[in-house]
């Protein structure tokens, strides 16, 4: 398998990357905003993208990128699909805060 | 030996009664009154075809074992077959003769009752039952029938299933069946273990390959069997309390059949018996001393069917001990004449039980001798053959199976079967002479004639209701008694002399074991006979001293109140067998009980139970603190497990 350069050295790429996952991963874990959550959970999303393209460039192939349209249009219904059920939640019980909808508590 | 000749009438002889048993069962609502003749029929039948086979066996029997029909086998060495030989004729000739004379009786003795159909259905399977005892030729053949004789019993003992004694007697005389059921599976696994195969042909041809322990367990398991079918003491409880079954059943079942199966037994096995004089020994002291116990019984009893359970179980004491001594033929021919005048007698007691609406106390009796002169004739017969008075059939068996003891050897059962014969004489002539003889007593307070307890005593209380339906019996119920008393007069006329009949038809079967060990006895048969005849007067005459003359007539409310009340305790309560057996055995089982429902159950089971189920609980009490609710937390819970794989990976190296 043949290798290109990049502008940017491979290891930014990276970093940047697992900086963009981390972000999204603590957004998860400690924002309590079901908006700010699911963004955060595009960061992570994003970050996958990121990770995808760079290696597609340097390893010059495809199925990085055609995982990276799979990966926006998945990111795209998750999206849509955890609007929809923040918008119904908060229709119903009129709360903001995720660690208010704990009514399957053990 | 193929199938043919008198085969084919032999299997349907065998499976006739089951039959109608099924039959009677499924359809006895429709058939109604139909069904006591359809069962009666059925097993005249049998007995017409048992006679038709009859010379057929004869001729057959060469040897030791008669000609035998193997039916289907279960396995190697494992076959099932019918054995057609002078004992299992024998025997297959009383059960179905004197159960078709006893079951066109019930015809006219169950009338109205509500579980007509179901009677007789019962009554048929029992003669199933029995014959498969008796002509099965292999002892697990023989282990069916000995169970299933047991559960008809338990079926008829407890036939009025409102009354609780009844029902308490039937489980009983189930429980105390079972032991011996048990003692002769023992027997049978031992001989098995033995010489591997069930069948009697083949254990008795290689009784050589016993030990002489093996030899000694398997006849006191068959012994065991034969106390508890046989009401031998100390099994012996269950026989007086089923005469809570109907007459006829107390006739066919407890008297005539059924509890001779004992007898059977023992002299089926008797080339065993032979092999085992230990085992004889017991058997022989065991029958002994339930013929004296149960004469000393009689005596004291004052239920009329009671009297003649105890005289029952007295007269297989005697079979028992013929049997045990040695004396194969003796035994078997008191089995012979006691089926008909036992039978004669219950027979005889149920015509006057019936008369008098289901009394059975002897002190509300008295003076029937005129009011039912066939009954007190019957009655009188049968009594007269039990004696032992010559030239009634009991005569000539008894004073066989007397001096069989002495001819084999043993001069105490010999000095014991002459005291219970002059005691039977005195306990049957107190009966006659309660019963017959004097004023008749019903009118009188029971409490005048010492009855403490009317329900307890003899009245039984689901006879109260028909109290008023007091009627003579018809010629259905008289006839087969007076069919009976040939038998019971002239049987015992085929066993004189030394090439009678008997000895020719039994001769051969027993040919070893009555030939040998003899010893010379001290006093000749004659002299033995004019001993045991004089006693039996004596007995007699005390009979009549104490209820027969006419001073003991007129004064007979008094003495027999003062008769009862200072009855000894000893008698009363039956030497204390019942008590024992409830000290030992029912008062332990039921405090086990009592500790498996108080302690045991719930401690051990109910605690395991409900341990299993705290530990559960405790596991999802822990794991439910995962299910926080918390959406942040489950996040969090992911990420760490996603960090986990990935560690693992990093560490170990992807793919290797």
């Amino acid at each position: 398998m043949s290798e290109t350069s990049l502008p940017v050295a491979l290891i930014n790429y990276i970093g940047l990357s697992a900086v963009l996952f981390f972000i999204g991963v603590a957004g998860v874990i400690v924002r309590r905003n079901p908006l700010i959550m699911l963004m955060s959970i595009e960061l992570m999303w994003n970050a996958a993208n990121l990770l995808f393209l760079a290696f597609a460039r340097v390893w010059v192939n495809n199925a990085g990128h055609i995982f990276a349209f799979l990966v926006i249009t998945v990111a795209a219904a998750e999206a849509a699909i955890g609007l929809a059920i923040v918008v119904v939640a908060f229709r119903r019980a009129k709360y903001v805060d995720v660690d208010e909808a704990a009514l399957m508590k053990g | 030996m193929g199938v043919e000749g008198a085969y084919p009438l032999l299997i349907a002889l065998w499976l006739l009664p089951m039959a109608s048993a099924i039959a009677l069962w499924a359809f006895g609502p429709q058939l109604r009154t139909a069904a006591g003749p359809i069962g009666a029929g059925i097993v005249g039948v049998c007995f017409a075809l048992a006679l038709f086979s009859w010379p057929d066996a004869v001729q057959r029997a060469h040897g030791a074992l008669g000609a035998h029909l193997t039916l289907f086998s279960w396995g190697s060495g494992f076959d099932f077959g019918l054995l057609w030989d002078p004992l299992s004729l024998t025997w297959t000739l009383i059960i179905t003769g004197v159960g078709f004379l006893i079951i066109t009786y019930a015809i006219g003795y169950m009338e109205g009752d509500g579980a007509y159909a179901r009677f007789f259905a019962y009554m048929t399977f029992f003669i199933f039952a029995m014959l498969t005892l008796v002509l099965s030729d292999n002892f697990v053949g023989l282990l069916v029938g000995w169970g299933g004789v047991g559960l008809a019993s338990f079926f008829l003992i407890g036939f009025y299933i409102d009354r609780k004694t009844a029902v308490a007697a039937a489980r009983k005389a189930f429980v105390i069946n079972v032991v011996g059921d048990v003692g002769l599976m023992f027997a049978i696994l031992v001989i098995v273990t033995q010489v591997g195969s069930t069948t009697y042909a083949e254990t008795f041809a290689r009784l050589g390959q016993f030990s002489n322990t093996a030899l000694v367990l398997a006849c006191v398991g068959i012994f065991i069997g034969c106390a508890a079918k046989s009401a031998q003491v100390p099994l012996h409880s269950w026989l007086p309390d089923a005469m809570e079954g109907p007459t006829p059943v107390s006739a066919l079942i407890h008297a005539a059949t059924m509890v001779t199966a004992g007898v059977y037994l023992i002299a089926r096995c008797w080339p065993m018996w032979n092999a085992s004089p230990d085992a004889r020994d017991l058997a022989g002291s065991i029958g002994g001393l339930t013929a004296l116990m149960g004469a000393i019984l009689g005596c004291a009893q004052w239920d009329i069917k009671r009297i003649l359970a105890y005289s029952t179980m007295s007269q297989i004491g005697y079979m028992v001990m013929g049997v045990g001594v040695g004396a194969y033929d003796a035994g078997v021919l008191h089995f012979l004449t006691h089926a008909f005048f036992k039978a004669q007698l219950f027979l005889g007691a149920g015509l006057v039980i019936h008369a008098l609406a289901n009394e059975q106390d002897v002190r509300k009796m008295g003076g029937l001798r005129t009011k039912m002169p066939f009954a007190f004739w019957a009655m009188l017969v049968g009594v007269l053959a039990i004696c032992g008075i010559p030239p009634f059939s009991g005569f000539f068996s008894k004073d066989a199976v007397i001096y069989g003891a002495l001819e084999h050897g043993h001069p105490y059962l010999y000095a014991i079967g002459v005291l219970t014969a002059a005691i039977t004489a005195y306990y049957m002539f107190r009966l006659i002479l309660v019963t017959f003889f004097g004023t008749y007593r019903g009118e009188v307070d029971p409490s005048d004639l010492g009855i403490r307890h009317p329900e307890l005593a003899g009245m039984p209380p689901h006879a109260a209701p028909q109290a008023h339906h007091s009627h003579q019996p018809g010629p259905i119920m008289n006839v087969p008694v007076a069919i009976l008393m040939i038998p019971t007069t002239a049987f015992g006329w085929l066993a004189i002399g030394p090439d009678s009949p008997w000895e020719r038809f039994f001769g051969q079967l027993f040919a070893g074991g009555t030939h040998v060990e003899k010893v010379p006895a001290s006093i000749g048969e004659g002299l033995s006979t004019l001993i045991v005849l004089a006693l039996v007067l004596v007995g007699i005459g005390l009979a009549y001293l104490r209820y027969g003359t006419s001073a003991a007539r007129e004064h007979a409310v008094e003495r027999l109140r003062t008769e009862s009340v200072h009855m000894p305790p000893v008698l009363a309560n039956a030497f204390y067998f019942d008590a024992a057996i409830d000290a030992l055995f029912v008062r332990p089982a039921q405090a086990l009980g009592r500790f498996m429902g108080r302690v045991v159950d719930p401690i051990v089971i109910d605690g395991a139970v409900r341990e299993a189920a705290i530990v559960a609980v405790s596991l999802g009490n822990r794991f439910r603190m995962l299910q926080g609710g918390l959406v942040r937390g489950y996040a969090l819970t992911i990420v760490v497990g996603v960090i986990c794989v990935i560690a693992y990976y990093a560490v170990m190296g992807a793919g290797r």
